[in-house]
């Protein structure tokens, strides 16, 4: 009698928690429809996506139990590497972004080698201090970097021709949100895939008792540095597609606190060990934060953040994606459910 | 020539001797038990032949190769498995996920776990009696669930040789019956089993030879009668009982 | 010209060590992380700095208001670490993060990003001693800082609760078993906390400018400072402290001031991978 109770209201959350993402996911489709009197709502669901999938690709080290206090690490490095190559070299954004990913997966080997043999706390600790590595050299090398002036006129993305079409980046804030939302969806895909493969069970396992997973062949270390490397590059790559969309960095910016806070916030908050929670989260938080705190409170509106992260850790460690979602986590379904 | 070999096998945790100079051989196809009171080494043994810990002296032969230095990802390809006795569950993936978790490992690196890993983690979970369980979280799973998860975990690495850590342990007269049942199949399998019992409820019923250590020392070693025999036994186990208020 | 820079850091790092007292003590007794803990002081900071300013009391006064304020404060914080579940070291951390962020916004609401200093003019004149000029800023930091933990060194050696507290955080679990109440320690420990960095807070805000996010460097500070004591030595602290400081006035002499905030980074991450399982250095069996 109560196990179909159960089962009756399990069912409805999750109804429920379909249909939120189903009606999430049209309004960001139809979003620049929507909103196409306003420019600033426009900007901040861009924004807001970005936020997205650093959350992304912050869990993609979440997954493995890590907690990383230290991406504004790879925000930064991949932000000032294509930020420079695009100014020194003359590329074009679509090529610096990737290869300032790549400079942030560098730098991710350096920080995994000093972190990645500590656990927990001492593993956050560690990546909290690393950030001043990469912020104190960029700051101090002037010639490079012009200190922390910052660097002015970045180009933006430009144009893209496809036969008779062309999309201007520069002329339509909308083309800059699809762009932006097309990049969350493939990293969310992409994450979707990690998730269910032997990669995401390996990093499950480590989480849940890295012992056993010792035990059954998974090479612990190997994995957390695999897993660190391509939430690096990741996050290196949004850096990177920030750099290009403000089109001014600085050090105390692009490496601040902020940047490592916000998608630990939004992975925590959301659920860590959900596919899609980390990016609802930051979907729902900043918007929220946007149109009803910054108007009420233009200095400290961003106490809601911190307010979200103390709740969620002390009520509902699973996060409220993973709240809802209780019970249909399972990724690998037998033959018989299907 | 022995499957596994110990020799003059010893860990020291600072100026405690948890293993002192054992030397012990297990052959093909047996079923060893490993007794002894809390605190005699049975799992500090294990750590040491699973390659966890590091002996502070001797060496550890797997099929005439020398293992003793070998990480425990390596031990685990050449074909040792064990359970804990603490279970360590995967808590938040579900019962078939921790199963599927034990195959995909040991084998050739696949991107994504195959039909067949699927296919094998089902069998296996019928095998151990919790095939209905396969998609609830495994930390929602009941002690004698968990062991049963643990034990097909670690067969599905596909073990020659596979270390059970009280599999048994506070279970009821009619689970440890059907335990009995399952190590008895595993063997048939061909895996050759040594086997933690502390309370002997396990290896009285199916052990070939016992193997007792007390304070890290090897007391006794022989058939389960000769062993239970053994005034060095008897007095290691009845000893501590009798000290006790 | 090597000594003045030896002076300065000594002075700096004894200065460094009193503002980390209070973070050590509270993981010491609880295992917990408070990376608030430089958004506290920062506020004692600007309690001090508000007092001082829109009622002109003498900074020797703002004191007891900093202590005040940062005992309600730690008193909440203690309330909320105690929900924490498992694994407490790295939760503490998080929810901590998040109380640094809800202090800096409150901060950033009520006193403005503008940078303040609470300047106290004798402080900056000074004298010189066998050719090394000293600032009475810098004897009285030096003093201050000596004298407070001078202080506390006595409250553990020679109280009751400070035996308690020292036991507690040698072995919980012995302490414990001796009929010391654990978890009534760490409430102690957060209130002496507390009052440490009540004491430092005013200090801090007459050595540096006081600015909402002026808190994580503190906290940096303190966590190195900490990692490098190991659990539970004062004198570890003191020496912490001291080599904190060293490092970082000879790196400011040879190199410039940009890159002293590289110093506790690199001394933190060196403790940490000599001891990569943490400084209690439990080996699970």
């Amino acid at each position: 009698m109560r196990g179909t109770k159960t089962t009756k209201r399990r069912h409805q959350e999750l109804r429920l928690a379909d249909s939120i993402l189903l009606l999430g996911f049209v309004f960001l489709l139809l979003l620049p429809v929507l909103a196409r009197d306003s420019d600033y709502v426009l900007q901040v669901f861009t924004h807001a996506v970005l936020l997205a999938t650093l959350a992304l690709a912050w869990n993609i080290l979440g997954v493995s139990g890590s907690i990383s206090l230290g991406h504004a690490a790879f925000f930064g490095v991949g932000a000032y590497g294509s930020a420079l190559l695009s100014l020194n070299f003359g590329f074009s954004p679509w090529l610096t972004v990737p290869l300032g990913g790549l400079v942030a997966t560098v730098v991710a080997t350096l920080m995994g080698l000093i972190c990645l043999r500590l656990r927990g706390a001492y593993f956050a600790l560690a990546t909290l201090a690393f950030v001043e590595i990469p912020k104190v050299i960029t700051d101090n090398w002037d010639g490079l970097t012009k200190g922390s002036l910052g660097l002015v006129g970045l180009p933006g993305f430009t144009a893209l021709r496809l036969g008779r079409y062309s999309v201007d980046f520069g002329a339509s804030p909308a083309a800059v949100y699809y762009l932006v939302l097309c990049s969350a969806l493939l990293l969310a895909s992409l994450v979707a895939l990690i998730f269910r493969s032997n990669l995401g069970l390996a990093l499950q396992a480590i989480r849940e008792e890295e012992v056993a997973a010792e035990a059954v062949g998974v090479q612990v270390q190997r994995y957390r540095l695999l897993s660190l490397l391509v939430s690096g590059f990741f996050t290196g790559v949004v850096g990177g597609c920030y750099a290009h969309l403000i089109r001014y960095i600085e050090p105390g910016l692009v490496y601040g606190i902020h940047f490592s806070a916000v998608p630990m916030i939004f992975a925590i908050c959301g659920g860590r060990f959900t596919i899609l929670g980390p990016a609802l989260a930051a979907l729902i938080l900043y918007p929220v934060d946007q149109f009803i705190f910054h108007p009420l409170l233009p200095a400290g509106h961003q106490f809601l953040y911190g307010a979200v992260i103390i709740v969620a850790v002390l009520f509902m460690p699973s996060g409220f994606w993973g709240h809802l979602r209780k019970g249909q986590f399972a990724l690998l379904k037998t033959r018989s459910v299907e | 020539m022995p499957f596994l070999r110990l020799e003059v096998l010893s860990k020291k945790f600072g100026d405690f001797w948890a293993l002192r100079e054992i030397d012990f051989s297990i052959n093909e196809g047996e079923i060893v038990g490993l007794v002894g009171p809390n605190g005699a080494g049975k799992t500090t043994l294990f750590n040491l032949i699973t390659g966890r810990y590091r002996p502070s002296r001797g060496k550890v032969l797997f099929r005439d190769q020398e293992i003793t230095y070998c990480k425990p990802h390596e031990i685990r390809k050449l074909g040792i498995s064990r359970t804990f006795q603490s279970c360590r569950p995967f808590a938040k993936m579900t019962t078939l996920e921790n199963v599927i978790a034990g195959r995909v490992f040991s084998g050739k690196f696949r991107l994504f776990p195959q039909r067949i890993d699927i296919d094998t983690a089902e069998e296996l979970l019928e095998l151990v009696g919790i095939a209905h369980k396969a998609q609830t979280p495994a930390g929602d799973l009941t002690l004698s669930e968990q062991r049963r998860l643990d034990l097909a975990r670690a067969l599905a690495t596909q073990p020659r040789l596979l270390l059970l850590d009280e599999v048994a342990a506070g279970f009821s007269p009619v689970a440890v019956k059907q335990a009995v049942e399952l190590v008895r199949r595993v063997q048939q399998k061909g895996v050759t089993l040594l086997i933690i019992d502390h309370f002997l409820t396990l290896s009285l019923r199916v052990s070939d030879r016992l193997f007792a250590l007390d304070h890290g020392e090897k007391v006794a070693e022989g058939t389960p009668q000769e062993v239970m025999r053994n005034r060095e036994v008897i007095r290691a186990y009845l000893g501590m009982r009798h000290e006790e208020p | 010209m090597w000594t003045s820079v030896f002076v300065s850091g000594i002075v700096l790092g004894s200065f460094y060590t009193l503002i980390s007292l209070g973070f050590a003590l509270i993981f010491g007794a609880t295992h917990t992380f408070n990376l608030a803990h430089g958004e506290l002081l920062v506020l004692a900071g600007y309690v001090a700095y508000w007092l001082w300013k829109a009622f002109g009391l003498s900074l020797l006064f703002t004191f007891p208001a900093a202590v005040v304020v940062a005992l309600l404060l730690c008193f909440v914080l203690q309330r909320l670490f105690s929900l924490l579940s498992e694994p407490r070291e790295l939760n503490s951390i998080v929810v901590s993060f998040g109380i640094a962020i809800l202090l800096q916004n409150g901060m950033l609401f009520c006193f403005s990003g503008d940078y303040r200093l609470i300047r106290v003019p004798v402080l900056n004149q000074g004298f010189h001693l066998h050719q090394i000029y000293l600032s009475y800023g810098q004897v009285a930091l030096l003093a201050l800082s000596l004298l407070v933990i001078a202080l506390l060194y006595l409250l553990m050696r020679h109280t009751y609760v400070g035996k308690a507290l020292r036991a507690t955080i040698q072995d919980r679990e012995a302490a414990s078993l001796a009929g010391i109440n654990v978890s009534g320690m760490g409430v102690v420990a957060f209130g002496i906390g507390a009052v440490l960095i009540g004491l430092a807070g005013p200090l801090y805000g007459c050595i540096h400018y006081l600015y909402p996010t002026a808190g994580p460097q503190a906290t940096l500070l303190a966590i190195t400072i900490t990692i490098f004591a190991g659990i539970g030595r004062l004198r570890g602290l003191i020496l912490g402290g001291w080599v904190l400081g060293l490092a970082e006035s000879a790196t400011v002499f040879l190199w410039g001031a940009s890159w002293r905030e590289l110093v506790s980074t690199i001394i933190l991450l060196t403790v940490l991978a000599l001891r990569p399982h943490g400084i209690l250095g439990r080996d699970e069996r």
